[in-house]
Formats: C-alpha cells, structure tokens, sequence
C-alpha cells in the first residue's frame, strides 16, 4: 500500500468506529433494561435445561437426561404434534384474514374507524371474559355457531362438540385465536401501508394497471418486511399461546387442546419440574429458532432485491 | 469484529452465572436476608414499636368470611401482632404460592389450597415442623378427630387443620314432596342412590346431579378407604362400579350430560338451584352458598334438606370423603414464635367458633360445633345428624407425583364422560399413563 | 359504466364489512347482556339476547365488592408509564439496529428476537429471585422496569424502519445532520403509524396483564383491573355477570386509546407518499 490510500483508510476506520458507537448509543437505553431484566433470566433458563430442580433446593447437573423424559412423555410428544398443527392453521388463516381486512379498511369508505375498532375489539378483551364468552358461543344446543351450522344445513346429528369434543376442540380454539388475533395483525399491515408511496400507484395507474395487479406489484411486495414480521409473531405466538387455551380448555377435552406452553406451564409450576420444562422450552426455542433464522434469510434476499 | 460479539455473550454468561449462584444457595442464605426488608415495611410508624407483623397467604379473603372473621378475632386477642393477609385468586394460588416460597419472599405462614401439595412442600423443605410447639403448648390433639393426621409425615407434625370439608348429599325437598317420595336417609348405599335418582327421573327434573370434577365420581371409590388414586396396579378397578354407574345414569338422562355441563359452563350451583335437580353430592363448603341464595330468593326451589354421602355397600354408613384445609410456617420466616401463635389460634376451639359462624366446618370438628352450624338461620332440619359422620376418607393421598396423577385421572375422566373412550378403555389408559408416571 | 362498476364494488363491500363486523362483535355483545344478568341467568340454552330484567345493579356491585377505582387508577398509571418508555427506548433501538452499522449488530437482534420466543414461564423464576433481591417485589416501579423492555416493540419498529429508504437518509447526511437528527426530524415523523402501532400494542398488554401482576404484586394498593376480575372467580363459584360488568368497563380505556391512535391509520395511500 502506498502513502496516499493509507490517510483514507485510517479516517475510514475512524469514522468507522464513530458509526458504531453512535449506533450502540442507540441501542444501550433499551439495551441495559433488556439484558438485566429479560436476557440474564433467559440465559438462566437454558441453563436450567439440564439441571435438575425443584425451583428451591439446590440444583444439581442432569445432563441430557430431562430431554430424555421429555421424549419418553406421551403428553409432550402429543402437545408436540398438536401445538404444530395449532400454529400451522393459526399462523395461515390468521396472517390471510389480516391481510384481507387491512385491504378492506385502508379503502376510503365511510365508517372505517367504525369499523376498525369493531375489527380490533376482540384483541382488546380480557381473556377471562373471552373463554367464558366463547363457552357459550361453542354451546352443542343453542350455540350461535351450531345454529348458524343447522341454518346452512348440516344435520343436527353431525353438530360439532367443539371444545367438547376431542376431535373439535383444536379447531374451536384456533378459531377463538384467528378471531381474538386478527385485529392485532390488521393494525400492522394498515400502518405499513400508510408507508407505502403514493406515486407508486399513480404510475400504475398511468399504465393502466388494473387494482388486482396493484395489489400484487406493489402493496403485496411493498409489505414484505410486515410480512415477515405477521408470519413471525404469529408463528412465536401460536408456539407459546397459554392463556387463551388456559381460559377455555385447560388443556382438555382429555389432552386434546395441550399446547406445548400449557405442558411447560404444567411442569413448571404444578409438578415443579423446573428442569423438564426448561428443556421443553429449548426445543420450543430450537423450532422457533429455526423459522426465524429461515426468515431472516429469505428476508435478507428481499431486502437485498428491495 | 467478532470480539464485540464474544464480549457481549461472555459478559451475559458471567452474569448468568453469578445468578446461579445466587440461586443455588438461595434455599438457606436469601429467605434470612429478605424477610426483615419485606415484614418490617408495612409496621411502620402507626402502631407501637414492639408490634410485629406477619404475612400470611390465602386465597378469595373478601368472599371468606369465615378466614376474615378469625383473622379479626386473632388481632383482637393478639393486639402485638397484626396480620397483613396476601389475597391470591383461588385459581392461581398454588402458582403464586411458589413462586413466593421459592423466590425467598417474606411469607410467614399460608394456608394450603390443595392437601394433595403438602408432600410436595415437605420435600422441599417448605414447611415448619411444629410437633416442638404442639408439645410446648400442650396442645389437645385429639380435639381434631383425626383431620390433623394427614400432615403428620414421618411422625412430625407439619400443618393444623383449620377447615375441613367433606361430601354430603345435597336435596331438592319439591321435587320428592311431588313425586310423593321419601327424603334420602342418611344410611343410603350407592346402589340404592341410583335406583332413587333413576324414579325421580323425568318432567324435565333430574335425578340426580353429577359435577364435571373427578371427584365427583372418583370420590366415591376410594370412599371405603381400601384404596387411593395411586394404586394403579389394580388397574383402578375400584373406580369401575361408579364410572359404570355414571354413565349409566348419563344414558338414562338421569343426570346432565357431561358434555352439555362442560361446554354450557353449567356449574352445580346454577343447576341445583335452578330446581331441576333431585339430588346433587357436593361438598360441604356448598351449605353458605345455598342458604345465602335461599335466603336472597334467588333459588328456584322452596325447601333443600342435606342427607349423609351414601356409601359403598361394604362399608358402614358415615364413611365420606373430604379433604383437610392447614395453616403451615414457612420456615424461611424470621417470625416464627409470632406465625406459631396465629396458627395456634386459628386451629383453635375460638377460631372453630368463628367459622361455625358462617357455616364452614372447621378443623377442630365435634358434635356441639355441628349443632351450632345445624342451628344457623336458613339451615335445613337434621343438617346435624346429616353432617355427623364416623370416617373422612383423605380424597387425595398425600405423597410424591399425586398432583401429575390427579391430573391425569381428570383428563381421563372427561373422556370417559364425554364417551370418547368406554370406561374399560379409559381405566385401562388411566392405569398405564400412572404407571409412566410413577414408574421412572 | 366504471361509474356503475365502483358503486356495486363499494356496496359489495359494504355488505362484506357488516357481516364481518356483526359476527366479529356478537361475543361482545353476549357479554354485554350477560353483564346485565343474574348469575343463574348467564348461562342458558339457547342463549337468551336480551336480558329478562336489566340488572344495572351490577355495574354498580362491582364497585363495592372490590376497590375498582383503585385498581383502575394503578392499571392506568402502569400502562401509560410502560407505553412511554417503551416508545421511547424502543424506537431508539430499532433506529440503531436498522440505520446504523456496527458490528455485532445483526447477531446482536437475533438476540432481542430469540428472547421473545422463551414463554416467560420459564424465565419467571429466575427473573422473580433477582427482583426479590433487588427488593422491587410487590412494588410499581420493579413491574415498569420488568414490561418497559420486552423485545417485542425493537422487532416491531425495525420492521418498520426498514421500509424507510435508505436513501432519504443519505441525502440528509450528505446536508449534514447528525444520525440523532435524522432520527428525531426524519424518521420518527415518518414513524408515526408504528409508534402509534407500537403505542396501541403496549398499551392493551400491559393493560390486559394478568401473569405479571398476579406474580409481582401483593398488597392489595397495588393491583390492577385484571387481578381486580379475575377475584370475581372464586373457589367454588364464578360471578361471571361481574366478570362481564368489570370487562365491559375495562375495554373503554383501551378502545379510546385505539380511536385516538387509529387517526394516524387514515391518511390513505393518497397523502403518506415520500415527496423527497
């Protein structure tokens, strides 16, 4: 290297460094709250993971051995399959809706903010009120959803049970999810699409672009980082969804509507088995891990493209 | 620029670990060091300097009156110790409960919600013994007939009982007077409830009521007292004749429909006063409930009576099951001497009075302490002789895993009642799963 | 003819969003009306819509029974307390982690991310222990510092931020504006639907709380109005007529909350272009 490019090199480094701690400025007020307050218990429990404890004496080291019990469970094993079958139909449907009625508000109609807050009231209920109100929603005989069920000609024999029902109940609480959730996830994507630029549109318009081939030129992409951020929280969510299923359930009929929060929380704190249910958060942690760091990965793409 | 990042993980492991070991020491060192911060706050300036304050935990202390009134009581005999009561939803008590016993809160004493937890908390530590203090205050043990001995683990003496409850058979007097039936004896085997509930049985009434808990078809095979919901290796069988008849009684529609119970959130106070129901097993806690709602008009019924639980036919009438409510010490507490003297008080002849008072059954039972109930305004007649029983059978055993294996028997439970699986299936299944349980 | 084609679009769509709406609040309005019930009467089938007698005396009961106006009191300062550090914090973060180069930075979000994957039962144990030594149990100020930096709002905004061109703020630089001036003059105006995004999520969590305050809160001064319902469940009975009555009154706040920030939704594709 001759003399010239050093200087710029080194106030390239310079700056460099100047970036960054002006970047880390940013970062440190929320920073230090979050790693005292949410990192370090978090970094804690993994630990946890493989010790044994009860929650008060001393621990001692398990090794793998809690994920050997907890594959042996038949209960976590079913919580498993169901809590993927669960954040498969939610995240789907739920993301869909979402995305249809943030379309449907963000028109300039009369009423919107009506409407809106209609949309949005379910996200807002206490959940203690909302599984009693959706117990009677669910009723066999007299339900509101079974009734609509006989309007439109399904036999009174072949009513569902909902969450009477084994075969039911999942179903019923995925659709107190989508209904609770929606509203939430229709926010997201109406504020992002206030970030959309109008001159976008115009000029499809100017080429005539008909509104089907807006959407999907420029609303569709133009929301891809909302869309990464609807998939992930409603994929985390639907992973860790406790109280909805707490409030309505418990869990049953039987286990059919144990999630894999409700065994964690089971193990936790009703049979105080800190370290099984430690590992049950791990592989939670692990499957969430994964789809996130495949989303980053699409979204870098994107990004990129963008 | 990879040394920022291993810095920022290495610093969060330090930390992490410093934690640990903070924990890991935690059961001895932190409880000691926390409670002078936690107890001597609320004391503050208002009362003389030599008062103490303890802290107490329990669960729906507004709608309690029973606890609420001896507490008062209690402050009023003891004016140098004050009680500052921690008031936890019942349905998250045992949560909340934990987490302060484990996270060294400065808890002096609590009550235990479930019976069946009290092993658990024993393993780890978390109960007094308080056989010293029985001993040092002379304390007439036999006044508990027998309600104290389901805390005496290993011959010490961990918990006083202050409540008991235990199962009668609740009854809708209109429906025998209309039927032209006789009221149930006292002295009534299952067999015998059955074929009652299966005549009284139509026009829209119910026989009989059965509520969604296990308990309340669980309850009545370990009512003689020969097994425990532990012993899986009988394939529950003793479970099987109750089952049995439950779903026969189900089919005959002489009970609710289990399914319909569960998904209308029908709970037994509901369908028992709204006048369709014959005859309903339920605990005793429910006696307050129906005489307030009788006496508010808010019941559609006119007269209720109580009969003794009936019985299994190999054992003699008066056999029940019920569960023991105690007061512990956390042994954490740096209060101790002043937590033993509530606890003492509130297991005493004194507190038992105060919670006859409003119709809950304290610990300390005997004949004068039901009559005193029985003679409580809106209480029906014979609710004395109903309530004398010879044997209160632990409805739960208290010993290791037996929160994870009610659990499980309750799902099975719901599955046997919604007739998702026959009752072979479901105790063939209850069996297994509890020796997954138990067995590793 | 386009005219004829827009008014039966805008009709269908009428009629799409009032079914909507309708089957979206019929829980609501079952809850209204069993908020106006007997306890006995709450659960009937069939359902009964209208209440045989309106029991108004029910909203007034749920005053008495518990200390309502305090909890509400400790719930509002709560969530307007969290809300404001949170938008705050938040969207200085999100700033850094989208607008800034450093390194260590994208591991460093994976981070913030993967913690909100944990369910927090799993953490609360731990996290619990450290407040008790810290003495911020049972105490407003441990639950504030405890809601105020969940990862959550960071992910949200960063989301956002990045659909602010890059470009936009290159062009400020190159005018000479410092990163904190391109972050208070640029893009927190651009922000405004996030934040109020942001502002409406923290709002109704930390309002609807019930885990938090039922773990870290024991005296009775300083509940909250979820803690507050959930007393109206008991042992051995349910007042749901109550639990309606006190849910009822609890959604006010928050719906008022959400028609105050929905405004920064309305602008419309038509006024938000970037005219840089």
């Amino acid at each position: 290297m001759n003399e010239t490019a050093k200087a710029p090199a080194r106030r390239g480094m310079a700056l460099k460094t100047r970036n960054a701690l002006v970047g880390i400025s940013f970062i440190l007020p929320n920073f230090i709250g979050f790693l005292v307050f949410v990192l370090i218990p978090v970094v804690f429990s993994f630990v946890l993971a493989f010790m044994d404890w009860d929650g008060f004496n001393a621990m001692t080291f398990a090794g793998f051995e809690n994920f050997v019990e907890i594959f042996k469970d038949r209960i976590f094993r079913q919580s498993l399959s169901q809590t993927f079958i669960y954040t498969f139909f939610n995240v789907l449907i739920s993301a869909a809706a979402a995305l249809g009625l943030a379309i449907i508000l963000n028109a300039k109609l009369r009423g919107t903010t009506f409407f809106r807050s209609a949309i949005f009231f379910p996200y807002v209920a206490s959940v203690v009120a909302v599984g009693a109100v959706w117990k009677a929603m669910f009723m066999r005989n007299g339900g509101p959803i079974n009734l609509f069920l006989q309007f439109v000609g399904v036999a009174e024999e072949h009513l569902p049970g909902w969450l009477s029902s084994t075969d039911w109940a999942l179903a019923g609480v995925i659709v107190v999810s989508i209904w609770k959730n929606m509203g939430y996830f229709m926010v997201i994507y109406l504020a992002a699409m206030q970030n959309i630029p109008a001159t976008l549109y115009e000029a499809a318009e100017i080429d005539g672009a008909r509104k089907w081939q807006q959407f999907w030129r420029i609303t569709f992409p133009m929301l891809t980082p909302s869309h990464f951020f609807v998939l992930m929280m409603l994929t985390i969510n639907s992973f860790k969804t406790f109280d909805l299923i707490f409030a309505l359930t418990e869990g049953g009929p039987g286990t059919a509507t144990t999630l894999l929060s409700m065994y964690i929380y089971k193990e936790s704190f009703a049979y105080w088995h800190y370290g099984k249910a430690s590992a049950a958060a791990m592989i939670l942690f692990l499957i969430v891990g994964t789809i996130t760091i495949l989303q980053f990965r699409v979204e870098k793409k994107f990004d990129d493209f963008m | 620029m990879r040394f920022k990042r291993f810095t920022a993980v290495f610093v969060a492991c330090i930390l992490a670990c410093s934690l640990l070991a903070g924990c890991g020491g935690g059961a001895s060192s932190a409880p000691a060091a926390s409670t002078p911060a936690a107890g001597s706050t609320p004391s503050g300036g208002d009362a003389a300097p030599e008062q103490v304050t303890i802290q107490v935990a329990t669960w729906d202390y507004s709608s309690n009156p029973s606890v609420s009134n001896a507490v008062a009581a209690f402050e009023t005999a003891h004016p140098e110790i004050k009680v500052e009561v921690i008031d936890i939803p019942s349905a998250d008590y045992n949560t909340k409960l934990s987490v302060m016993l484990n996270g060294g809160d400065g808890l002096d004493a609590f009550f235990i919600k479930d019976a069946s937890s009290t092993f658990d908390l024993y393993t780890k530590g978390q109960l007094l013994d308080l056989t010293d203090y029985i001993a040092a205050d002379n304390i007439d043990m036999a006044g508990y007939n027998g309600t104290d001995t389901p805390f005496n683990i290993e011959g010490r003496q961990y918990g006083m009982p202050v409540r008991t409850d235990y199962y009668v058979l609740y009854y809708n007097k209109d429906i025998f007077d209309a039927a032209k039936v006789d009221y149930p004896s006292n002295d009534m085997t299952w067999d015998e409830f059955e074929e009652l509930a299966i005549q009284l049985t139509g026009d829209g009434k119910y026989g009989a009521h059965f509520h969604t808990w296990q308990a309340c078809v669980e309850n009545w095979g370990v009512q003689d007292g020969k097994n425990t919901i532990m012993d899986y290796e009988t394939g529950y069988d003793f479970f099987k004749p109750y089952y049995d008849m439950a779903v026969r009684l189900q089919d005959a529609g002489a009970i609710q429909d289990f399914g319909e119970l569960q998904s209308g959130n029908i709970h037994y106070s509901g369908a028992f006063a709204s006048g369709n129901v014959a005859m309903m097993p339920m605990g005793t806690w429910y006696i307050a409930t129906i005489a307030e709602s009788m006496k508010k008009g808010e019941a559609n019924l006119s007269a209720w009576g109580v009969a003794t639980l009936p019985h299994p036919a190999d054992v003699p009438a008066g056999y029940t099951v019920g569960a023991t409510t105690p007061l512990v010490i956390n042994p954490s507490s740096a209060k101790q001497d002043a937590a033993w003297e509530f606890v003492k008080f509130m297991s005493s002849v004194d507190s038992a009075m105060e919670y006859a008072k409003v119709g809950a059954i304290p610990g300390r039972l005997n004949d004068e302490i039901l009559a005193q109930i029985a003679a409580l305004d809106g209480m029906p007649e014979g609710l004395a002789e109903a309530l004398k029983v010879t044997n209160i059978v632990p409805d739960r055993p208290i010993v290791a895993d037996v929160t994870e294996v009610n659990d499980m028997l309750g799902q099975e439970h719901s599955l046997i009642m919604l007739g998702e699986l026959s009752v072979d299936e479901g105790l063939a299944e209850m069996a297994e799963r509890a020796g997954e349980i138990l067995g590793k | 003819m386009v005219q004829k084609n827009n008014k039966a679009a805008r009709a269908a769509q009428y009629i799409l969003l009032v079914v909507l709406t309708i089957t979206t609040l019929l829980p609501l309005i079952w809850m209204l009306s069993a908020s106006l019930k007997l306890s006995t009467e709450v659960f009937t089938s069939p359902i009964r819509w209208i209440p045989e007698t309106f029991h108004w005396e029910n909203y007034a009961q749920i005053w008495q029974k518990v200390d309502f106006g305090r909890f509400t009191w400790n719930s509002a300062k709560l969530t307007v307390l969290v809300t404001l550090i949170q938008l705050l914090t938040c969207s200085f973060a999100a700033y850094g982690f989208t607008k800034c180069r450093f390194p260590g930075r994208d591991t460093l979000f994976l981070g913030y991310v993967a913690t909100i994957a944990i369910p927090w039962q799993i953490f609360m144990l731990p996290q619990y222990l450290m407040m008790n030594k810290m003495h911020l149990v049972d105490s407003h100020l441990g639950y504030v510092l405890l809601s105020s930096f969940a990862a959550f709002g960071v992910f949200l905004l960063r989301q956002f931020f990045l659909g602010i061109p890059n470009e936009l703020l290159e062009a400020a630089r190159i005018d000479g504006l410092s990163e904190y001036g391109i972050y208070f003059r640029i893009v927190l105006p651009l922000a405004k639907p996030a934040m109020a995004t942001l502002a409406i999520f923290t709002f109704v969590n930390v309002w609807n709380d019930f885990m938090g305050p039922m773990i870290y809160f024991n005296t009775e001064s300083n509940k909250t109005v979820p803690l507050g319902i959930r007393m109206f469940v008991g042992q051995y009975s349910t007042d749901y007529q109550l639990i309606m009555a006190a849910s009822v009154l609890s959604l006010i706040p928050v719906l008022v909350m959400y028609i105050f920030c929905q405004k920064y939704f309305v602008q419309g594709v038509a006024t938000s272009g970037l005219k840089g």
